[in-house]
């Protein structure tokens, strides 16, 4: 996963660097349970994704409620260790390169050498001193909630000035008038110094939120859905103040949401999260004009079109989300797929998801004996049941796909064994240059729509 | 975003800019006592804790104070059993020719040096306890909160009444007791709001600043989780007079110091053969004592209520 293939485009300025470096990061909380708070599981919020921020640019990073977008914010800001993997701040292409081979495992003794020095020097989590304080100040963060991100009992000169204070830049009136300045890029001014953040309307309070970014003038500015808890008009006044102090800072910019239409007009590259795993990454134009993941497609369709011409052919996206402490295996889209295929990794769970839908037959199984996650035999209480059972999966019931990954159905009495072909995990590819998607259809497949 | 017009004139505003924020501050703490203040029986706790403060501070000026110990009771044994109004004894004296006024006067000054002592110190320690308990959480917190289960399984009175019993009768001791008992309550109070603001957004935006932990701490944690302590601190003051006076009514106190509760007690043998005043007016004292700071602790917790404030 980390030697993922680079999807980027030659970014403007300088190309031999990325403002930040995401490699392999994993995040995945403990599920507890009992009196001793037993660690019986793991919730995997990220689960191996990579990609790069350059310098002036912007990445949007979307995807569902749930898919981990913004845990993933927070692991890149530093709020939060990564279970595994790293994120790196201001690396040179040439230790990218490096990181890759040794993840990839083709990497000589004398590069492993170099690596410990790189993780030193550009790893968020080894980072030390200066170190950490250099990407402290240069990588800062605006959050959803501008009431719950602004302390209340500070005035909005002690909020934006902090900063300042902190990395002891200005004090007294030189600090007035820095945070003066700072307001008034986002377009407040010398009136709002002195008021608490609950006299200010929401969209007051995100400029006062990216005046506090902007004071410790950063690289990258994490944006974790910085628009949606706002009206659509204002939105759009944010979106603008943001391209504009990107011009202005040559700032980059992560920008995470689940509305595809504002990324549409902030990303210069998009990363398409499902469930902790990226599904498909490129430019964005590129993306929006041939999606290259069935889920990407899904998303856009999903959302609303003002015409209602095109949402008339519109699939959408219909089941919830599987839960991330048993992702499904193959492509973790597969449930929810409208083309999935025999080969897109149907197994065990995806029978007992089923079950859990049909009222009576749930409450009737007994026992579920796993031999893989592909294979296993359920026992149910009475045989009715178990015939009931595979009287739907051989029905139309289940999606075609499914029954013909199935190898084996078979009754037993109240006992009935399901097999599936065992497929590998679905990977990130490169589809074309610049472009990856982890599906095991091409291209063409995805956008002539296969199985509708 | 709808900008309304400032209503200050731009160029007027330099003028009052550098002393702003202290006028904010000031403005936003008037409007907060007038809040506080709109309560009647608040007023009235004010009212009552005031004249108590008073006679605390001037307790010198009023009564001439006893030599060497002023806070040992004077005895004249030629004025025994004398009834109030009774001239140089406006509330007569006791069995044991102590003046009652002088009890009334100087118990005021001593509870109010024990309810300062003892809240003082059970806030200091509470908080810092339970800071350190939400601060480290795992198994520092655990340990730590199963302590304040122990304290807290015990009532109060009884605890108290244990301590101050096992090390004897002495207004110290008391004091001693009672803030072994009255820290637990800090702890629990301090550790649930460090542990609701530690996890809110605008700690995790100082962090982003880099801001050390310390300053955290210090300018966002604690003062976002200091009303409650003090809502608690107040109503104690009266607390912790009450429970000082039961535990030297049923002689844990020390006999003959000018402590309400050792008067209530010298007195109440008089009680039946009609001598009510030596019991009265030091009883008198620990009600409005007690009742006066729980209006105020009341009337602070309606004002202060986090789902009002600041909005």
């Amino acid at each position: 996963m980390s030697a993922a293939p680079d999807p980027h485009p030659t970014p403007a300025s300088r190309p031999d660097r990325a403002v930040l470096s995401l490699k392999g990061v994993k995040k995945h909380f403990p599920i507890r349970e009992g009196a001793f708070q037993r660690v019986t599981g793991w919730v995997r919020a990220v689960d191996g994704v990579s990609f790069d921020i350059r310098p002036g640019e912007t990445v949007g990073l979307v995807g569902e409620s749930g898919c981990g977008k913004s845990t993933l914010g927070r692991c890149v800001s530093g709020l939060t260790d990564v279970t595994a993997g790293g994120v790196y701040f201001d690396l040179p292409a040439e230790a990218s390169r490096l990181l890759d081979n040794i993840a990839s495992g083709t990497a000589t003794d004398a590069e492993k050498a170099r690596v410990a020095q790189i993780e030193a020097a550009h790893r968020i989590d080894r980072l030390q001193g200066a170190g950490y304080k250099r990407f402290r100040r240069n990588c800062q963060m605006v959050f959803q909630d501008s009431f719950a991100s602004l302390n209340p009992r500070h005035l909005v000169v002690d909020i934006v000035g902090r900063s300042l204070r902190v990395y002891k830049e200005a004090s007294g009136t030189e600090l007035t008038e820095r945070v003066v300045e700072l307001l008034e890029q986002v377009g407040m001014g010398r009136q709002h110094l002195y008021r608490y953040p609950h006299q200010f309307s929401g969209g007051q309070r995100q400029r006062i939120s990216i005046a506090r970014a902007l004071a410790t003038n950063p690289d990258v500015i994490i944006l974790d859905e910085p628009t949606s808890a706002l009206d659509v008009s204002v939105q759009a006044q944010i979106l603008n103040l943001l391209s504009d102090l990107q011009k202005q800072h040559n700032l980059a910019y992560l920008f995470i949401t689940h509305d595809l239409s504002v990324v549409r007009h902030m990303a210069d590259r998009l990363v398409v999260m499902y469930l902790g795993k990226v599904s498909e990454a490129g430019v964005t134009s590129d993306v929006f004009d041939a999606p290259h993941h069935p889920y990407t497609r899904a998303l856009m369709e999903a959302k609303p079109d003002i015409e209602g011409a095109a949402s008339e052919q519109a699939q959408g996206l219909d089941g919830v989300v599987p839960d991330p402490a048993r992702p499904p295996r193959g492509c973790r889209f597969h449930t929810r797929c409208h083309m999935a295929t025999p080969s897109c990794g149907w197994e065990v769970d995806d029978v007992i998801r089923r079950l859990e839908d049909i009222p009576g037959l749930f409450d009737a199984l007994s026992g579920v004996e796993r031999k893989s996650d592909f294979a296993a035999s359920l026992t149910f209480g009475d045989a009715a049941a178990a015939e009931r059972l595979v009287s739907i999966l051989d029905s139309d019931g289940i999606p075609a796909a499914m029954r013909s990954a199935m190898g084996r159905l078979e009754r037993r009495d109240r006992t009935v064994s399901v097999a599936f072909d065992e497929v590998p995990d679905v990977d990130l590819r490169i589809t074309e240059p610049g472009r990856v998607a982890s599906c095991v259809l091409s291209p063409i497949e995805v956008f002539q729509g296969v199985n509708e | 975003m709808v900008d309304l017009p400032s209503p200050t004139q731009p160029g007027t505003i330099d003028a009052i800019a550098p002393e702003s924020a202290r006028r904010v501050r000031l403005r936003r703490f008037k409007e907060l006592a007038a809040k506080v203040l709109s309560n009647p029986a608040t007023v009235l706790g004010f009212v009552i804790i005031f004249a108590m403060l008073f006679m605390a501070i001037f307790a010198p000026w009023l009564v001439a104070p006893n030599v060497p110990d002023p806070y040992q009771m004077p005895r004249d044994w030629a004025a025994t059993r004398m009834p109030p109004g009774t001239p140089g004894h406006p509330l007569g004296t006791t069995n044991e020719g102590g003046d009652v006024f002088y009890g009334v006067v100087w118990g005021t000054r001593m509870s109010l040096q024990l309810s300062l002592i003892v809240v003082f110190s059970t806030v200091v320690i509470g908080s810092i306890i339970g800071s350190l308990a939400a601060y480290f959480g795992g198994k520092v917190d655990e340990f730590l909160m199963r302590v304040v289960d122990v304290f807290l399984s015990i009532p109060e009175l009884i605890f108290a009444l244990a301590i101050a019993a096992i090390l004897g009768p002495s207004f110290g001791n008391i004091m001693f007791a009672l803030i072994v008992v009255f820290w637990v309550k800090y702890a629990r109070i301090m550790r649930a709001r460090v542990i609701q603001i530690k996890g809110s957004e605008y700690i995790d935006a100082a962090r982003i600043i880099g801001d050390s932990n310390i300053n955290i701490y210090l300018r966002d944690i604690l003062p976002n989780s200091f009303t409650p302590v003090m809502v608690q601190a107040t109503l104690d003051m009266g607390n912790v007079v009450l429970i000082a006076a039961t535990l030297s009514f049923i002689g844990l106190g020390q006999a003959g110091i000018a402590e309400w509760g050792v008067l209530v007690s010298e007195g109440q043998a008089g009680i039946a053969s009609g001598r009510w005043w030596a019991s009265t007016f030091p009883g008198l004292m620990i009600f409005l004592w007690a009742l006066a700071f729980n209006l105020v602790g009341d009337g602070l917790r309606d004002a202060l209520d986090p789902r009002t404030e600041g909005r």
